[in-house]
């Protein structure tokens, strides 16, 4: 049939090829079951072990050939289903013991075999494939498909072949060795694919001999020895463990690992064992998988005395100690050294027993391997062990250090409670001869000893005598319960004190040191946080177990320095505000002082410009600005000299104080300037060391809120001369209230009246007012003239006061913009012990700018000041004509109770070019007292425009008789000469 | 034959694990438990590549060895059941069942005011009922 079949596929008719390679298969399936049956007692041609193995050879070609057809043809599920029903088929076909490593071989060939078939075709393998994995329409699993898989299992076949072969070699007295003795020659595969002959020469002839049973067994024998399968174990699960690390797979990656790190083991390779079983052993550890990781550190164990590594033995040993075993199966089992490799079955009594093991070893004894009696390690005074575990490290479980102060601040000198917590997981109690507390400050390092090893250890820290020792009366570690000492620690130096590590010692060569860790923020212990134990508290009391913490803010000592700083009234704006600052020394002295003066802007936002303005261009930008700092009272020289270090910046300044004794003082001027009204938030701060020698600085600070206030307002009003009206085209156009612009008349006078009035708190002097300028040219558009106010001479002006300035303005010149200047006022507080030298501050205020515009026409009122009753007098009414044409007006005068009066009530006229029209009318008063006199309307019919004259240029006063005024005469000529002034 | 059945926590450790088979093959079973995480976590990760809506807890065949069968579940507060079995052809209703039933014994042993969510099973009536419902389960005696 498979002659068939091979001719079938020659002809490239695969499917007929699959058909009959299947029938030739099944035949030969049947067979092999008959053969079983008869427990192949009838063998026909062959002896069973040599009939075995060919069934086997022509099985497994068939089978390549069924797949290799399948896989071709895209087919992989039925390829898969065959390859497992013809494991299934052979698996138990292992026949006689002696040839059983035969049996392993085999059926490792078959995995490698498909596993290289799907690996070749894994192009052939449709995506559709992994859609339905694990359902119940697929037999399927994701692994199945993987060549990775099969890698694997062809490792792990090779393997039982190995052990098979090994066994056998082993106990050397089977049967077949001791019938035949020797190893048959010239041996080589017949002609028929498994089958084996031995080729004999007879002379010329060479004759193919059938082999016996026995002389086959020797044949394969010595044939399997020559191989090294450890290799081919280590490269197959290698590709496996790769593949399984591509796929994602980790914990299949890591079982391919540990398998190839035991092979490694097994070819005493103990380098790369280790290093396998270190990664592996990390995932388990991640994990959690207590009997995984006791089987991989069973095997570092071993590694690290055969590799001479006292310090991983121990440490191994004692995570191995230490940890939580998952079941209690305390049941030795004889095959379980196979099984768990040298760590043995994972119980208490392993667990207790590898406690002493290590313990002993650390106190001078020997450990021998287990494999292998002469290597052995041992810990001696001249290679001490030491071992670190921090905070994620495993080796946590076996001794955790806690540590708390019981504060969170202490002064400097004064002593705060510690509490050092330690707890083990090892199974059996462990005794620590010393204790050593590591700070971050040297200083407060201390040793604590067990009591029963004071003497001894005295002895050997003789050289060490710095160093605060503790005697604890034992320092014994019970399992899981917390050991809890308490000592005082005292620090003079301020700032940060951490409590780093604690080394426990045990032995004279061995040392633990532990990281410490806070009680607030200690992890849970790998693998015993899964256990159900009773949760215990590092300290006794529950509070700090929850908050306390390994490191304690070391304040810094209290300042015995007085540093005054005084300002008694508001800043003004523009003055140069003086801020006296003392420094008194009370109890310390002050040595290498430095005094740091900040401005901040009280109302937060913090500096007083923006980081962007610190170019010396912008220094315009800052609303308040430190100007000086100037001591007190010195002259200039002692000032060079003692401002050795003097840096100011518009907020910032620093400036070194020279070193003072108890009883001196030492005062400065600090000179700042405001340029807005803004609060600020005076910061001083004085750093100093109390003694000569480099010591913790103390620093003093003081602040203090200075509000910078706007000393006077400047406001001012135009007005035009009494009883003169000159006509402004474009005011009577504007709508009124709809611009705030002011209109002077051309050639006209207008009187400005400016008005300061002190809006602080402190009495100001006006020493003078002025307006100024802008323009630099001699020759101003505009004249102005100073005709009187309250008199300039250092006029005082109280909180409220006004002070009021009267200017005479003529402009010149006819522009819709004109700048009049600024008024600058010139000022400063009223200080009773002022200096004389005193310039004075200058407020100035900018003008606004003004319309001017030439007025063609201007309406003035004459009548005298006062009127008598019943008496009449004259009252005109002057309309100049400013332009060159010729102006037509209309004019009416109103009635009223208080006058008659004669002349027309309506009237027009015209008025000739610079010209001047004057009305006059005769007004009788008919009532005492201040009349307003009849109103008077002038129209212009040129510029529609009236003209009203406003009530206070026509008001009189009207006497009810000719007054009597009696002045002496000397008063007289007083008055007169006032009036002439 | 059922040979192990485990329960696996959030972060993938073992909280329960025990072996039927008699024989001292507890490591052996431990890997393969171990191992079964991979197709978990690969399912669990890439739900559309397989057509297990996330609803159901039955995660199916996991994982065949040579001589063992791997089926998983997984519970809505993500704690993986496992069970290997040695029988090689068993029904997927029989072992849905199963799940349940282990399922439900596993809720009522955390439902124990005194078990720390998280913590390894130490229960013995835990340990008593499931072995229980594993020496109750052949094939086809569930509907």
């Amino acid at each position: 049939m498979s002659l068939v079949a091979v001719f079938a596929e020659f002809r490239r008719d695969w499917a007929e090829a699959l058909r009959f390679y299947e029938e030739a298969y099944r035949a030969l399936r049947e067979e092999t079951v008959v053969n079983k049956g008869l427990m192949i007692a009838t063998s026909t041609r062959l002896p069973p072990v040599q009939r075995l193995v060919e069934i086997r050879a022509v099985a497994e070609q068939l089978f390549f050939k069924i797949s290799t057809l399948l896989l071709h043809g895209g087919k992989v599920e039925e390829a898969i289903a065959w390859f497992n029903r013809h494991f299934n088929s052979y698996k138990h076909l292992v026949g006689l013991d002696e040839v059983s490593f035969l049996h392993w071989d085999w059926l490792s060939r078959q995995f490698l075999v498909f596993a290289e078939l799907l690996e070749t075709s894994s192009a052939a393998i449709p995506n559709t494939l992994s859609s339905h994995f694990g359902t119940p329409e697929s037999s399927l699993t994701e692994w199945e498909i993987q060549p990775a898989y099969y890698y694997q299992l062809a490792a792990n076949y090779l393997r039982e072949k190995r052990y098979c072969l090994d066994n056998l070699l082993s106990t050397g007295d089977s049967e077949f060795s001791r019938t035949s003795g020797k190893v048959p020659e010239s041996v080589m595969p017949s002609v028929f694919i498994g089958q084996s002959a031995r080729l004999v020469e007879q002379g010329d002839m060479i004759e193919v001999l059938p082999l016996s049973d026995a002389e086959y067994v020797q044949y394969a024998l010595s044939e399997a020895q020559r191989f090294q399968d450890s290799y081919e174990i280590i490269a197959l699960f290698r590709k496996a463990c790769e593949s399984f690390t591509n796929l994602k797979a980790p914990r299949l990656a890591s079982l391919c690992s540990n398998r190839m790190a035991k092979e490694y083991f097994f070819t005493e390779d103990f380098t790369d064992a280790k290093k396998l079983f270190d990664t592996v052993s990390s995932l388990y550890r991640q994990e959690g998988w207590v009997t995984l990781l006791w089987e991989s550190l069973g095997y570092l164990q071993e590694c690290s005395i055969r590799l001479d590594s006292a310090k991983d033995f121990i440490e191994y040993s004692l995570e191995m100690a230490s940890l939580p075993i998952f079941a209690n199966g305390d049941q030795e089992i004889p095959d379980s050294k196979r099984e768990y490799g040298p760590a043995g079955l994972p119980s208490q009594s392993r667990r207790e027993a590898l406690q002493s093991e290590v313990l002993s070893l650390v106190r001078g004894e020997e450990i021998v391997s287990r494999t292998d009696r002469g290597c052995s390690i041992a810990v001696t005074k001249e290679q001490p062990v030491r071992i670190d575990v921090d905070i994620i490290s495993p080796l946590r479980m076996v001794l955790l250090v806690s540590v708390a102060f019981h504060d969170q601040s202490v002064k400097p000198g004064s002593p705060v409670m510690f509490t050092l917590s330690l707890v083990s997981q090892l199974p059996c109690s462990i005794e620590v001869d010393e204790l050593e507390i590591e700070f971050n400050q040297p200083k407060c390092n201390f040793i604590i000893i067990n009591a029963v090893e004071e003497i001894s250890a005295a002895r050997s820290n003789g050289d060490n005598q710095d160093v605060r020792i503790e005697t604890a009366p034992s320092i014994v570690l019970p399992t899981n319960k917390w050991l809890r000492l308490t000592y005082d620690v005292k620090s003079d130096q301020s700032g940060k004190l951490e409590c780093l590590s604690v080394t426990a010692r045990i032995g004279k060569s061995f040392k633990i040191c532990c990281q410490a860790e806070s009680p607030a923020s200690m992890e849970d212990l790998p693998f015993w946080k899964f256990e159900g134990m009773v949760q215990t508290f590092p300290t006794k009391d529950p509070v700090l177990s929850f908050s306390g913490q390994k490191v304690i803010q070391v304040e810094e000592p209290d300042p015995e320095v007085d540093l005054i700083l005084n300002a008694s009234s508001p800043a003004l704006v523009g003055e140069s505000f003086v801020v006296p600052l003392t420094v008194i020394p009370r109890g310390h002295e002050v040595y290498s002082g430095e005094l740091k003066i900040n401005l901040v802007d009280a109302r937060g936002g913090g500096l007083l410009m923006s980081p962007r303005e610190t170019d010396p261009f912008s220094s315009g930008n800052h609303h308040v600005e430190l100007i000086s700092i100037s001591r007190m009272g010195d002259d200039d020289e002692s000032r060079i000299h003692s401002d050795k270090i003097k840096k100011i910046q518009q907020s910032f300044g620093v400036v070194s104080v020279p070193d003072l004794r108890v009883g001196d003082k030492w005062s400065c001027k600090l000179e700042i300037k405001w340029h807005k009204p803004k609060s600020v938030m005076l910061y001083a701060s004085l750093g100093y060391s109390p003694n000569s020698a480099e010591a913790a600085r103390v620093n003093v600070h003081r602040s203090l809120q200075i509000e910078g206030k706007i000393p006077i307002s400047i406001t001012h009003t135009f007005m035009m001369p009494f009883r003169r009206e000159p006509l402004l085209l474009s005011k009577v156009k504007s709508l009124p209230g709809a611009d705030q612009n002011v209109y002077l008349a051309l050639n006209e006078t207008s009187i400005l009246i400016v008005t300061a009035r002190n809006s602080s708190e402190v009495p100001l002097r006006v020493k003078s007012m002025m307006i100024q300028s802008n323009s630099n040219k001699n020759e101003t558009p505009y004249s102005i003239q100073h005709v009187g106010g309250v008199s300039a001479d250092d006029s005082l002006l109280v909180p409220g006061g006004e002070f009021k300035g009267v200017f005479s303005v003529r402009p010149k010149i006819d522009s819709p913009n004109l700048e009049l200047g600024s008024v600058c006022l010139n000022w400063n507080r009223d200080l009773t012990l002022s200096d004389s030298e005193d310039s004075g501050v200058v407020t100035e205020q900018k003008l606004p700018a003004v319309i001017v515009e030439q007025s063609p026409l201007v309406v003035s009122l004459e009548f005298p000041p006062h009127a008598i009753l019943g008496i009449p007098f004259l009252f005109y009414i002057k309309v100049s004509n400013q332009t060159n044409l010729l102006q037509e007006i209309k004019y009416s005068l109103g009635d009223t109770q208080s006058f008659v009066f004669c002349g027309p009530h309506d009237n027009a006229g015209f008025i000739l070019p610079k010209m001047e029209y004057v009305m006059s009318y005769k007004l009788v008063p008919l009532c005492s007292g201040s009349q307003q006199l009849p109103q008077a309307t002038i129209t212009s019919l040129r510029y529609s425009a009236a003209l009203n004259p406003s009530v206070t240029a026509t008001t009189i006063f009207v006497y009810p008789s000719e007054p009597n005024f009696f002045v002496a005469d000397n008063e007289k000529e007083t008055i007169l000469a006032k009036l002439n002034l | 034959m059922i040979a192990c059945v485990a329960v696996v926590g959030h972060q993938n450790n073992p909280l329960y694990l025990q072996s039927f088979t008699g024989a001292d093959d507890a490591l052996k079973l431990h890997h393969i438990v171990h191992c079964s995480l991979d197709v978990i976590d690969e399912r669990v990760n890439n739900p559309k590549r397989s057509v297990i809506t996330l609803n159901e807890s039955y995660l199916g065949l996991l994982y065949p060895t040579e001589s063992y069968k791997v089926y998983g579940y997984l519970s809505n507060t993500k704690v993986k059941f496992l069970v290997v079995t040695t029988d090689l052809d068993v029904k997927d209703t029989d072992i849905r069942s199963f799940f349940r039933r282990f399922h439900a014994a596993y809720v009522d042993a955390v439902s124990n005011p005194f078990h720390v969510p998280g913590k390894k099973i130490i229960s013995r009536i835990f340990a008593v009922r499931v072995s229980g419902i594993v020496k109750a389960f052949a094939p086809g005696t569930y509907g």
